[in-house]
């Protein structure tokens, strides 16, 4: 089972994702902040990370550093709002492969989230 | 999605697929006494045909091997491809807790063979108020279209999320609140971004439309005002809430 750890602080957000993902048939894993998702990095392998930017202790960018550096090969999708495209746009050049807004449309997120996974 | 009714109908309209002709038989006789609508589908196609065909239907009763579709692919169809919030109960053989718990995952009840009158009348009654509770009149402040669709019309899920919604805006207005006081106001821009996607998938356009001048364009000045309009938006959807989850016990 493909394994996938959701960076998000929104419950609301965190609980459709863990829905959604988990009824695509992944085993999903929580992290609420970015200490928490450096954590889990480092003690666990994963296929795929759903990450939000804006994170609590660590931000979006030092994380997606930490993953290029340590795991170049594992793929990132960026959970984003519509008003960040200059955020989204310094994502996309530190390597993060693609983006989903949030909320976020249940079919798209299956669709980008397979295709992903289906290249790794 | 077609989720909205007022309340539970005098008349529903239920669909049944069933092989066996006595317990057809059975299901005539108890509709009729109950005066409810039975249509009768020889198998799942033919129940599609008849969503279709008719504006809609309150209950599909529908066997677990149905054929040449079964309940649970029927089930699943109904609720993804039709995106229809029709509440389904499968009828199946004596069954472990483990299939139970899988059955639920695809309809909202079973019904066990053998089946009883009593048993089927108050399965059925039970059904019908529960989909009509998750199925709220329409109103000004939330829409659950999002969180129905998302779930494919999985009421556990939209509302322990109604809940969710409930009680982390609160404690984030009253966040916003205090950070004000402190005139921390990059922080009011981080809060409010945290919690748009939150009123986005209640669908309240007002909520989403404050967030997001609070993040981006709202100045120092203003947001004294926005900060006030939000709560004020955020007290008229959880008293909507209230009012339509009881069971929620929402504060």
């Amino acid at each position: 089972m493909k394994k996938i750890l959701v960076i998000e602080d929104n419950p609301m957000v965190i609980k459709s994702l863990e829905f959604k993902l988990t009824k695509d048939g992944f085993d999903v894993v929580i992290a609420n902040d970015g200490r928490e998702a450096m954590k889990h990095l480092k003690e666990n392998e994963f296929d795929l990370v759903l990450t939000d930017l804006m994170l609590p202790f660590v931000t979006g960018n030092e994380l997606i550093s930490f993953i290029k550096k340590n795991t170049p090969n594992l793929p990132i999708i960026v959970l984003s709002t519509s008003t960040q495209e200059n955020i989204i746009m310094d994502a996309f050049n530190m390597g993060v492969d693609d983006f989903i807004t949030k909320p976020f449309s249940p079919n798209e997120l299956s669709l980008r989230v397979k295709r992903l996974l289906s290249k790794s | 999605m077609e989720h909205l009714q007022s309340s539970p109908k005098d008349r529903p309209t239920i669909l049944l697929v069933e092989n066996d002709l006595s317990v057809k038989k059975l299901f005539s006789d108890i509709f009729e006494k109950e005066g409810w609508n039975l249509a009768v589908c020889e198998d799942g196609l033919d129940v599609i045909q008849w969503l279709n065909d008719h504006d809609s239907a309150d209950l599909l009763i529908i066997e677990e091997n149905a054929s040449p579709i079964n309940g649970y692919q029927i089930a699943d169809y109904i609720k993804t491809e039709l995106a229809l919030a029709l509440p389904v109960i499968i009828t199946t053989e004596e069954i472990s807790v483990v299939q139970e718990a899988r059955t639920l995952a695809y309809a909202e009840a079973v019904l066990k063979r053998p089946l009883t009158a009593q048993a089927i009348v108050s399965q059925i009654k039970s059904t019908l108020t529960k989909a009509v509770e998750a199925a709220p009149v329409k109103n000004d402040y939330y829409s659950l279209n999002y969180l129905m669709d998302l779930s494919d019309g999985d009421q556990q899920f939209v509302k322990e999320t109604i809940a969710l919604f409930s009680t982390t805006i609160n404690l984030e207005i009253r966040n916003l609140k205090e950070v004000l006081e402190n005139k921390d106001f990059g922080r009011i821009r981080e809060i409010a971004h945290g919690i748009k996607p939150s009123f986005e998938m209640m669908e309240n356009e007002t909520g989403r439309g404050i967030c997001n001048l609070l993040n981006t364009n709202a100045t120092e000045m203003e947001m004294p005002k926005l900060i006030e309009d939000l709560s004020s938006e955020f007290r008229n959807i959880n008293s909507q809430l209230i009012k339509d989850f009881p069971e929620l016990k929402l504060a």
